[in-house]
């Protein structure tokens, strides 16, 4: 009995850092912006995609294909400020934004189902057959690279935000864009390396979810919704809060799992986020801004 | 939004008359059964831009309320043996209820948070749909749903609504009529308030306006408005299964709305009519009708946000009173 649960703890805890490595990007857009990017789940699809293809086509090592996700996970963030974001934000509307890129997210999603086809891609990563035991629990290799990799990131991201002169810059921008501009700031140039970094992470975590996923083009939707989640959850815009919600919601998951069935996980995981919203909408941890709420 | 009231009915009267010639002027079932998946359209884009035009929450929850209508109404009648309007009447509240209470859960929130909970809502319904086997059959579906009862009215054959002809006048009439309530509605004091506590809800409150009362009320006309939608589609398709109401369906109800021209009514009617009929008409080029909805939802959002409105009104400002070189700036 405790040999399960702490083997499901294990797997809730790998699902729930890369949950956290996508939730995080929509924190991080959310945090400078205010606004939500819908087609983030698209680029954790197309990032899984490029590892998937870099693996298979060219003969490319897992690691490898993991960079090769970040930067085409950049490359799209870029794109997606630069088309939509950017042009948008003057107008000032708060529900625009939102609308365009479901747009976006849409002709993404249906782009890849005419490429790629509805048969889902068998992604391995070659950690996965590695077993290591300790005790009466396994994990794979993959696991271990997963929580390792994931950690890494956050780590290096929290560091940046902390410490470096643009993480600085970064949340002054988040908290007053103006006033950040009159500091000799560029908010535009810190905007789109918003949009870099985040979609970075989402394409990242989306080589990493291949081999757990399903590979299909809506891979990325089935995560995206669990993601909104756990940004409401941990608190729209704050980093350690969508950090802890992350690994809750993958936690919870993995006992759903064992417990009720995976069906039910959707459903468990949304009641909760209804739930939040009712009994505390500003998110575990609350953030100083309340016009949402 | 133009012309008098006056003007405003002839177009009504225009359309009631363009759907009395429309099975004569489309014999094919084929092209009728597409008319009436329109008409269904209509009242699912009106419905949501009510609720996202007039009262301004962003709902991505449509697809769940049109699905509760649908299997509400089909259950009632397929396993109690309630009649049809009966049971098309409760689906109609059911949906109403649901939308009023996803609204009374979400009434302290705004914007992005309204729509991340009400596309939650629309997993959670999606997911139960599903997985409860033992009401909805899950994904096997439901099969033989027969069509609305044929209407005997006195003095006249009883109107058989398996021909698909009535079918195509019940459904479109149906359509036209909500058109004219929520128009009605719209142009009253009510929609004034809506208007005003989309524009500012601090001010609205300082007037003595009940925000709350009158987000839930909006929230529930929507959804009991494609819950009747979702009636009509169980009994015209005859078979229902959860993925016709997976949240794609809200995006494209959403896509429908904004290039229509959220906040007119007779924008998302335009909408839903052209984005319905032209992936038919592009059906050569294989199944692309997804992404002709999603380009035209991002292009319109980035170069046109009025929508097809907005386009009617500069043309027509083009057009009517002064030749363009004798007017000064567009703006």
């Amino acid at each position: 009995m405790l040999t399960v649960a702490i083997q499901q703890g294990i797997n809730g805890i790998v699902v729930g850092s890369l949950y956290v490595l996508v939730a995080l990007g929509l924190t991080l857009i959310y945090g400078v912006l205010v606004q939500i990017n819908f087609a983030h789940a698209d680029i954790v699809t197309l990032g899984a995609f490029a590892a998937y293809f870099f693996m298979h086509g060219l003969d490319g090592g897992y690691l490898a294909s993991i960079g090769v996700a970040l930067l085409v996970g950049a490359a799209l963030g870029f794109l997606v400020n630069v088309a939509v974001f950017a042009p948008l934000r003057e107008r000032g509307n708060e529900l625009l934004p939102l609308i365009a890129t479901i747009g976006v997210s849409v002709m993404l999603e249906n782009l890849m189902l005419a490429w790629f086809g509805p048969i889902p891609y068998a992604f391995e990563s070659p950690y996965s057959g590695e077993v290591i035991r300790l005790g009466g629990t396994f994990f794979t290799v993959q696991s271990l690279l997963i929580i390792a990799m994931s950690a890494a990131t956050i780590g290096l991201l929290y560091a940046f935000m902390k410490f470096t002169f643009l993480g600085k810059a970064l949340r002054a921008v988040a908290q007053d864009r103006e006033t950040a501009g009159l500091m000799g700031i560029d908010p535009n140039w810190l905007i789109m390396l918003t949009f870099v970094i985040a979609s970075a992470l989402a394409g990242m975590g989306g080589a990493m979810l291949g081999p757990v996923l399903v590979l299909t083009p809506f891979a990325g939707a089935s995560v995206i919704v669990k993601a909104f989640a756990i940004v409401i959850i941990g608190g729209f815009g704050n980093v350690e809060g969508t950090i802890i919600a992350g690994l809750l919601v993958g936690l919870i998951e993995s006992f759903t799992t064992q417990i009720l069935g995976p069906g039910l996980i959707d459903i468990v995981v949304f009641a909760l986020l209804l739930l939040m919203l009712a009994v505390r909408p500003t998110g575990l941890i609350a953030e100083r801004r309340e016009e949402n709420v | 939004m133009q012309g008098g009231g006056s003007l405003r009915w002839w177009g009504i009267l225009a359309a009631a008359g363009v759907i009395a010639v429309l099975p004569l002027a489309f014999p094919d079932s084929y092209w009728r059964t597409n008319l009436i998946v329109c008409a269904i359209n209509v009242m699912l884009a009106i419905g949501l831009d009510f609720v996202l035009g007039f009262a301004g929450q962003l709902n991505l929850g449509h697809s769940a309320f049109y699905g509760i209508g649908a299997y509400v109404s089909t259950l009632l009648i397929m396993r109690l043996g309630v009649p049809f309007w009966a049971a098309f009447v409760i689906g109609v509240i059911a949906s109403g209820a649901a939308g009023m209470a996803l609204s009374l859960f979400a009434v302290r929130l705004r914007g992005h948070y309204l729509a991340i909970a009400s596309l939650g809502f629309a997993v959670i319904t999606y997911q139960i749909l599903l997985n409860w086997i033992s009401l909805t059959q899950g994904p096997l579906g439901i099969y033989a749903i027969a069509p609305p009862p044929p209407l005997a009215l006195p003095g006249l054959p009883a109107i058989d609504f398996g021909n698909l002809a009535n079918l195509l006048y019940l459904v479109a009439g149906f359509a036209l009529l909500t058109y004219v309530l929520l128009d009605q509605l719209v142009r009253s004091p009510v929609g004034e308030t809506l208007t005003a506590i989309r524009e500012d809800e601090i001010s609205a409150a300082s007037l003595g306006i009940d925000c709350r009362a009158w987000k839930v009320f909006a929230f529930g006309i929507g959804s009991g408005v494609a819950g009747a939608a979702g009636g009509f589609y169980a009994s015209f398709v005859g078979t229902l299964v959860p993925d016709a109401f997976f949240i794609t369906e809200s995006f494209t109800v959403l896509a429908m709305v904004i290039v229509g021209g959220m906040g007119t009514l007779s924008g998302p009617v335009a909408g839903a009519i052209l984005l319905t009929i032209l992936p038919e008409l592009l059906r050569g080029i294989g199944d692309l009708r997804l992404i002709v909805y999603g380009v035209t939802l991002t292009l319109v959002v980035l170069f046109m946000p009025g929508g097809i409105a907005q386009a009617a009104r500069l043309v027509r400002a083009r057009l009517g009173r002064s030749p363009p070189w004798a007017r000064g700036g567009d703006r």
